[in-house]
This record gives structure tokens, C-alpha cells and sequence, in this order.
């Protein structure tokens, strides 16, 4: 860190793509970096061209900074919210001692299917966490979503990196958690502030590449009391709720992990409304024979 | 299952399945709109290969991606310019677009008009979620008033637009309004403007569950849409009217239709008059 006017700020970069809070995680540096007294310039680029696309904020401080940019391969810190992104700026990182600290999470961008064909591979990154971290000086891939996950709320995933960074730099940990507290909605303080804990503890009980992050495939069908069955695509699950406060039943519920999952089967009537009012297509009402309903 | 009859729409005939989960965020309406517009293609029986789905930028640009038939992304604003071109060269095609508020009132306001006044036969699905969310939540042409956006950090000040009234008054042959969650009624609605011969202009109320709506506290993604039917959407003069559960001031259904002469045949029928001896 700097001490004197002449040494160089420090550069962190934290990528992600649109909707993961890469503002917030470079915010909350920022703030903390101001009351430390220190120089901060932050510049980003977000929400451009599309959402769910690449999101990426410069965040630099030291006694004293000039550009707001950090010049290419001086990146001291990489925090990268999704993987593919973090992969897509490992060139601006420092490589013999700079640090990389990503969610091993894969957002998988439509672009990556252009191979149209039924069953084909999609074209996202194939390197493994450990392939990379073998690529870095230091380098940390945690699964941060399934972290936040366990705790309630997968969108904290980037406070749960946001601890991981923190143990990166010299700033005392009351100042974290105090600008934390001012950043974040006030009545999701208390998950948030787990949230970080549980990043410093990942860092803290000694780097280990994460597994496969386990994401949910195939559909899960539940045979409802009337003979019709009722599919839910666990893959396209948003977790938005609408089919659980809509079914004029009660019958579906959230499940651990967040899915809609057919809770009480004998309930269900088989009326669609959780097959029409979902989103993101996931629901079928189909007859006995695996037909929609007809 | 005789008892649950009710059709045999099956959506993922005429989806993408591979592009999907799509990207749009949990609870968003505009997958509940693309579900409306597919069950009426499916119900008035055409084939994908004749359906041509012309989009615009935002959200509601990236809703025809999804959908398996010929599909078409345009610049902002721009996709009633598009339609136009390819309605007047292939009226063979049934030409949908999918648009939003921003892309239609906002940056494509003129074209929209003009499109009315024409009378082409097309139909033009607007998906109104009050907000440009994919650019970063900035207030659109039809955000209520006092609403809060990024570009409105005081509450939205701009009156608001009845975008079936403009689209009455400019000429389109058939207006209607719908709201998702009022799924089957919304695809009755847009059948019938499939149906129509000339331009038909529906507008589809969903919501931005993420940006909206947390900017604006709405609650979860249920608590939104159900407000659809609380009437908490700006009336016609911009006011939010919260009364829950009362019917109120904004209208939905059938608004407007009109049997002005179809832009295509007219324009077929004065060239076959100069060239035919
Ligand atoms: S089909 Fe109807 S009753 Fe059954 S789970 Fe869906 S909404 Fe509930
Ligand atoms: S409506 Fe669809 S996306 Fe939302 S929780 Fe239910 S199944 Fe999941």
C-alpha cells in the first residue's frame, strides 16, 4: 500500500457481468479507502450494450492517483464475480504477484450456444479452477454463490468475495464492516455481514480450488393425486416465487436450494397457472403419459 | 385427461430449449408476455417458418431470441422500421414485433406513428414495464409519476404516455391492452390482433422485477405482478393510484379498431395500376 507520495497506488480490478453488483463490491473499496484518507479513483463501464454482459470497475488508491484506469498487467488484485470474467482479465493482472480471488460460478451467456445443434457443447470457458489458479501468483476460487446460497440469498455472493478481498489488503476489519453496513439495504445488514465472515473464513482455513460448482439439470416430475404429473425444469428455475404465491392451492413451495419443487401433491388440480405465470418456462403440467396436458 | 382440458399448447415447441434459461432476471413479466404471444401464434395455427419476430433493443429485444422461427434483432428503436421493410416485401410472413416502452414511445416514437398511420398489416406487442431496464434502470416514456429511477433519484416529474391512445389517434386498426398476469387473456388479445388485417398494437403490461421494482420497493416478484391488479400502475395522467384490489383508471381489452385500408394491399393495388396496360 502506499505510505508516500511518490510509491504507486494499489490497482484492483472487480469483473463480473450485469446484475452480480460489481458496483457495489468496488463502492464499498472506495469508501473504505476514503476513510482511510487515502486517493481513490474508481471508473467502470456497465449496462453498455446488455444486461447479463460484461461489467468491470477500476478501483485505485494510494497517497496519490492520477489516472482512473489501471494500466494493462498492473492489476494488483483481480476480483472476478463470475469465472468466465475472471478468466477474460487474467491479462491485466500483475502475473508473478498479483492475487486472483473469483466464484467459481459459471453465468452462461447465450453467445456461448452458437452451436445450434441439439446436445451440443456450449462454447464457455472450459478451463478448470485449478488450471488457472496454477496461472496466478496467488489465487483463490471459491464457489461464493453456493456460499451465499447456504446462507439464504445467492445475490450476497459478491459480499461473500467482497470478505475474500478484505484479507487482501491492510485495512483493519471494523472499517470493512462499518462501510459494509452503510452500503447495503438496511434489513439485509445482519445476512451481509455473515456474508463477508464467510468469505474471510474460506481464505482463512487455507485456498482450495473449488470443486465443479453443482448446478442442477434435468427436470423433476411429481405425479399429483389426479393422475397428471406436474415438471419443473430445475435448470431454468429462476426461484422468483411466482408459482408458489400463485397456485391457487398452495400446494408448490422453494425448496432448500431455492427451486420450486411440487410440495403437496394431492392438492394439485392441475389448473396451469404455475405453467402459464412462470417466467422462465419451467413448469409443465403434463398428463400420465408425459404429454402436456391435453 | 378430459377433465383438465384446455389445449394442447406445449411452449417449448416453439422455443430455442437450448438457449435457455434466458437471461432474464427472476420473476421478470416479459417470459410470461413471450408465453401470451407464442399460445396465440400456436392457437391461429401458424407455422413457425411463417412467423417473422422483428426486435429492438432492451429486455424486450432480447425476448425473440428465444423463439424458434425467424427471428430478427434490430437497432434501438428501429424494429417497426425493420417490420415495415420486410411486411411490404414478404406479406406471405406474419410479422410480429416485440418491443418495449423506451424502444417504442422513446427512441422509436416516430416510427411507431407512422407505422399506425400506414396501417401495415403487423402486429406490434409493446412489453411496458415502465423502466429502460437493461441500460441501467433509466425512466422511460412510461414510468409513473414519483417513481424513482436512476435518472429520477427525486420521483419521476414527466407526465406519462397513453401509449393505446397515441396509437388510437395515429391510426392503428386494432389497439388493445393486456396485462400478464391475466395470461389467457393477454393471448386472446393478441390473437385477435394477429387476426386483424393491418396494424394491430397491443400492449402488454409486465413488469422489471430487479430494477423497477427495487428501486421502487414493489416487494418480491409475486407481490409485483399482483399489483398489476391492484391498480398501483399510473393512471393515464401519470398519478400511481395506490388502491389495492380496486379496479381503476388504466383500461385493458379491446381500445380501439378501425377497417382503414391495409397499407401492403393498397400499396400492391396502386402499382399493379401503373403497370398494368
Ligand atoms: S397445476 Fe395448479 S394446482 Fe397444480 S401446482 Fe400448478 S397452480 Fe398449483
Ligand atoms: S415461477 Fe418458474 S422460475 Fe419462478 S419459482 Fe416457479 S418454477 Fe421457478
Amino acid at each position: 500500500m502506499a505510505d508516500t507520495e511518490t510509491s504507486p497506488p494499489t490497482n484492483v480490478l472487480i469483473v463480473g457481468v450485469g446484475g452480480q453488483g460489481v458496483i457495489m463490491v468496488s463502492k464499498v473499496l472506495a469508501a473504505l479507502c476514503q476513510l482511510h484518507g487515502l486517493q481513490v479513483k474508481q471508473s467502470e463501464v456497465h449496462g453498455m450494450a446488455k444486461r447479463g454482459g460484461s461489467v468491470f470497475s477500476h478501483v485505485r488508491f494510494g497517497a496519490q492517483v492520477w489516472s482512473p484506469i489501471i494500466p494493462h498487467g498492473e492489476t494488483d488484485i483481480l476480483v472476478a464475480l463470475e469465472w468466465s470474467e475472471g478468466l477474460r482479465w487474467l491479462d491485466a493482472m500483475r502475473r508473478d504477484s498479483g492475487t486472483f480471488i473469483a466464484d467459481t460460478q459459471q453465468i452462461v451467456p447465450p453467445i456461448a450456444f452458437r452451436d445450434r445443434r441439439p446436445g451440443a457443447r456450449s462454447g464457455y470457458a472450459p478451463q478448470s479452477p485449478a488450471a488457472v489458479l496454477e496461472m496466478v501468483g496467488t489465487g483463490f476460487a471459491l464457489d461464493a454463490t453456493r456460499v451465499a446460497a447456504g446462507l439464504g440469498n445467492t445475490r450476497i455472493a459478491n459480499t461473500v468475495l467482497l470478505g475474500a478481498l478484505s484479507t487482501a489488503l491492510p485495512f483493519p476489519v471494523e472499517g470493512w464492516i462499518s462501510v459494509l453496513r452503510d452500503f447495503v439495504p438496511p434489513h439485509t445488514v445482519a445476512v451481509n455481514l455473515k456474508a463477508f465472515q464467510a468469505g474471510r473464513d474460506w481464505v482463512e482455513s487455507g485456498s482450495r480450488p473449488a470443486e465443479e460448482a453443482a448446478r442442477p439439470a434435468g427436470a423433476r416430475v411429481a405425479v399429483a393425486a389426479r393422475g397428471h404429473r406436474l415438471e419443473i425444469t430445475e435448470a431454468w428455475c429462476k426461484g422468483c416465487d411466482i408459482c408458489v404465491k400463485m397456485c391457487p392451492e398452495r400446494c408448490l413451495r422453494l425448496d432448500e436450494r431455492g427451486l420450486a419443487e411440487l410440495a403437496n401433491p394431492a392438492a394439485c388440480t392441475g389448473c396451469r397457472v404455475c405453467e402459464w405465470l412462470c417466467p422462465d418456462f419451467a413448469v409443465r403440467v403434463l398428463d400420465g403419459l408425459g404429454q402436456p396436458v391435453a | 385427461m378430459d377433465t383438465l382440458s384446455l389445449d394442447t399448447f406445449d411452449i417449448r415447441a416453439y422455443l430455442r430449449e437450448d438457449l435457455l434459461p434466458h437471461f432474464m432476471c427472476p420473476g421478470c413479466g416479459h417470459g410470461i408476455a413471450l408465453r401470451a404471444l407464442l399460445w396465440a401464434v400456436h392457437e391461429r395455427g401458424i407455422p413457425k417458418d411463417r412467423l417473422a419476430v422483428v426486435c429492438g433493443i432492451g429486455c424486450s429485444g432480447r425476448v425473440g431470441a428465444y423463439i424458434d422461427a425467424n427471428t430478427y434483432h434490430t437497432t434501438h428503436g428501429r424494429p417497426l422500421a425493420f417490420a415495415t421493410g420486410l411486411a411490404l416485401a414478404r406479406p406471405d410472413l406474419e410479422v410480429v414485433v416485440i418491443t418495449g416502452d423506451g424502444d417504442c414511445l422513446a427512441i422509436g416514437g416516430n416510427h411507431l406513428i407512422h407505422a399506425c398511420r400506414r396501417n401495415l398489416n403487423m402486429t406490434c406487442l409493446m412489453l411496458n414495464n415502465e423502466i429502460y431496464g437493461m441500460t441501467g434502470g433509466q425512466v422511460s416514456p412510461t414510468t409513473g409519476g414519483g417513481r424513482l429511477t436512476s435518472t429520477t433519484p427525486y420521483g419521476n416529474a414527466e407526465p406519462t404516455f397513453d401509449a393505446c391512445a397515441l396509437a388510437i389517434a395515429a391510426g392503428a386498426g386494432f389497439v388493445g391492452r393486456g396485462m400478464t398476469l391475466q395470461l389467457p387473456a393477454l393471448k386472446t388479445l393478441i390473437g385477435e390482433g394477429l387476426a386483424h388485417p393491418g396494424f394491430s398494437f397491443i400492449e402488454a403490461i409486465s413488469d422489471c422485477t430487479e430494477i423497477f421494482g427495487r428501486k421502487n420497493d414493489l416487494g418480491s416478484a409475486p407481490e409485483i405482478i399482483l399489483r398489476q391488479k391492484s391498480g398501483m400502475r399510473p393512471d393515464t395522467y401519470g398519478n400511481i393510484v395506490d388502491r389495492p384490489f380496486q379496479a381503476k383508471a388504466m383500461r385493458i381489452g379491446v381500445l380501439g379498431r378501425n377497417d382503414r385500408p391495409e397499407y401492403g394491399a393498397a400499396y400492391r393495388a396502386a402499382v399493379a395500376a401503373r403497370i398494368a396496360p
